[in-house]
């Protein structure tokens, strides 16, 4: 009686933080703030005779010891995770065979005795010569490993208070990076320098929001490095890099974005209302879809595979919501740890 | 007496409509038997007369039976032809779809370019035109020009004031120093003249 009353209130204070889709594009495994990892099939979700079983995961782990975990990606052959502890990869075919270990992990460097910084966002770079992990989080400053020899390579500083997302730019030679010090910093990747950009939108009276803070949340670059979309306190607005200007903004009143992507020619983005957002690249909204998580911190497409292309979201409920036409919602996957 | 299921399946396979034919042709075969046997009367007429009815019916539907083959088989004919014609729209259908579904790509990607281009005119429309910074600058060198050549004369009227001073307050220096002289030179002269009366 009281596991149950337990399960229930856990399963009611579950929050999933993110999300990714297997190299195969076949699973989806998401992460909660109570350092779990679960993995759901798509296909058996997707197929005509999908029941409430199939919306449970396959698969479920402790992703990290004590602590949530905030970011998940994936290479080829790993499962990234990262959080409150170390960044631990995880192997897809252990997983897959329901043994799991830890393959490699690799913590970000001390700062004092007492510091436990968490990872907010890691990106994988993949090029010939080598695989790079960046990392950002609540110590202030990017880091970079190279991942076939667990070498820290490069440390970028400058900001002034936790690092709330990163992406590349230009093939990753380029890093960006989003703050809570109001700040979006473009980096040179190779090089330990200062940022060779710095944007403030919570200065700029377009998209400045005072009432909101000056946090930026999320960022996002389109295809062509031509434009860089950023939000969170300040209004979500596109950036042209050339001249280092915002040119459009897209209206969210009263709730600031978590989350944003460019998507074939369109952008989606969920922040503090239960809804996902799909906009015209000049600000226009094109639709709104519900969803049951009251506010969204990670929306994923799967484009490994043309059949099973679906738009996932994830936010601070139990349950992950599922859109196959990407305007409604189709079915919600339930986060139940077995 | 013993008709079982499959003699019955086979009656009604090979009767066309109803169970009368089979009937019919027996009734007949019996019918001619017996006017062949009986004696020639008005009777036998009648008979001979039903008996070329009985024929002709059967004729009849011997007839409608193939008639009823051949159509069946225009129809299958028919369908056929219906059915390769669906097929060939079918095809074609699916091409334009594909076709249709490229070019809605890339019109999609032409809207999102002219959306970029909009968002950048907009900021460009912002800044002032160039013509009118071009214009203000040159107003504003002209300006400058100006000035610098006031100055210059300004300078040059100080300058030549300056040596006029210049002049002057020599030539006052030394007629000063001719008119100390002079006093000097009257000094000397009293003095003289008053020792010459003391002695």
């Amino acid at each position: 009686m009281q596991e149950q009353s337990l399960q229930s209130r856990q399963l009611y204070h579950m929050t999933i933080f993110t999300q990714c889709f297997s190299p195969c594009g076949k699973y989806v495994a998401a992460a909660n703030n109570y350092g779990q990892i679960a993995i759901f099939s798509l296909v058996s979700a997707l197929s005509p005779e999908a029941n409430e079983s199939s919306r449970l995961p396959i698969y479920c782990f402790k992703g990290c010891k004590e602590g949530a975990i905030y970011c998940l990606t994936s290479t080829d052959t790993f499962l990234i995770s990262a959080g409150e502890g170390d960044i631990c990869a995880w192997k897809w075919s252990d997983i897959h065979n329901k043994a799991p270990k830890i393959i490699w992990s690799l913590s970000l460097p001390k700062k004092g005795v007492f510091t436990n910084p968490e990872v907010n966002s890691i990106v994988v770079d993949k090029q010939e010569q080598a695989t790079r992990l960046l990392a950002g989080g609540g110590d202030n400053d990017i880091h970079i490993w190279n991942m076939e020899n667990g070498q820290l390579e490069n440390t970028l500083q400058g900001h002034e208070d936790y690092v709330h997302s990163i992406c590349l730019k230009n093939n990753g030679r380029e890093c960006v990076s989003a703050s809570e010090d109001g700040t979006v910093r473009i980096w040179d990747a190779r090089s330990s320098s200062e940022a060779v950009h710095i944007l403030e939108p919570h200065k700029t009276p377009m998209c400045g929001r005072p009432e909101m803070g000056k946090w930026v949340g999320c960022v996002a670059m389109d295809h062509g490095d031509d434009w860089l979309i950023c939000g969170g306190g300040p209004k979500l607005s596109t950036w042209h890099l050339r001249s280092l200007t915002p040119t459009a903004t897209f209206d969210t009143p009263g709730s600031c974005q978590n989350f944003v992507m460019y998507h074939e020619e369109n952008v989606i983005s969920g922040g503090m209302k239960p809804c996902v957002n799909h906009w015209y690249v000049n600000g226009d909204l094109k639709s709104q879809v519900p969803t049951t998580s009251s506010s969204i911190y990670n929306i994923a497409v799967n484009t490994v595979l043309d059949q099973l292309r679906v738009l996932s979201v994830v936010g601070n409920s139990c349950k992950i919501d599922v859109c196959t036409n990407f305007g409604y919602k189709a079915f919600s996957l339930k986060f139940v740890p077995s | 007496m013993f008709i079982s299921d499959d003699i019955i399946k086979r009656r009604l396979l090979i009767d066309g409509e109803g169970g009368n034919d089979d009937k019919r042709l027996n009734n007949l075969l019996k019918m001619f038997i017996r006017w062949t046997q009986s004696p020639v009367d008005e009777d036998s007429n009648m008979v001979y007369q039903r008996i070329l009815s009985t024929i002709s019916q059967c004729e009849y539907t011997l007839e409608k039976s193939v008639k009823v083959y051949q159509m069946n088989l225009e129809e299958q004919q028919n369908y056929e032809t219906l059915n390769q014609r669906i097929e060939n729209k079918i095809e074609e259908a699916t091409l334009k779809i594909t076709e249709c579904k490229s070019e809605l790509q890339q019109a999609k990607r032409i809207r999102k370019n002219r959306q970029e281009y909009d968002a950048l005119a907009k900021v460009i429309h912002t800044h002032p035109d160039r013509q009118a910074t071009t214009k203000q600058l040159q107003s504003l060198d002209e300006e400058l020009k100006t000035f610098k050549d006031r100055k210059q004369k300004l300078e040059e009227k100080l300058d030549s004031r300056r040596k006029q001073f210049l002049v002057l307050i020599t030539a006052i220096h030394e007629l000063q120093a001719i008119l100390d002289e002079d006093e000097k030179k009257a000094e000397i002269e009293e003095q003289k003249t008053e020792e010459m009366e003391t002695s």
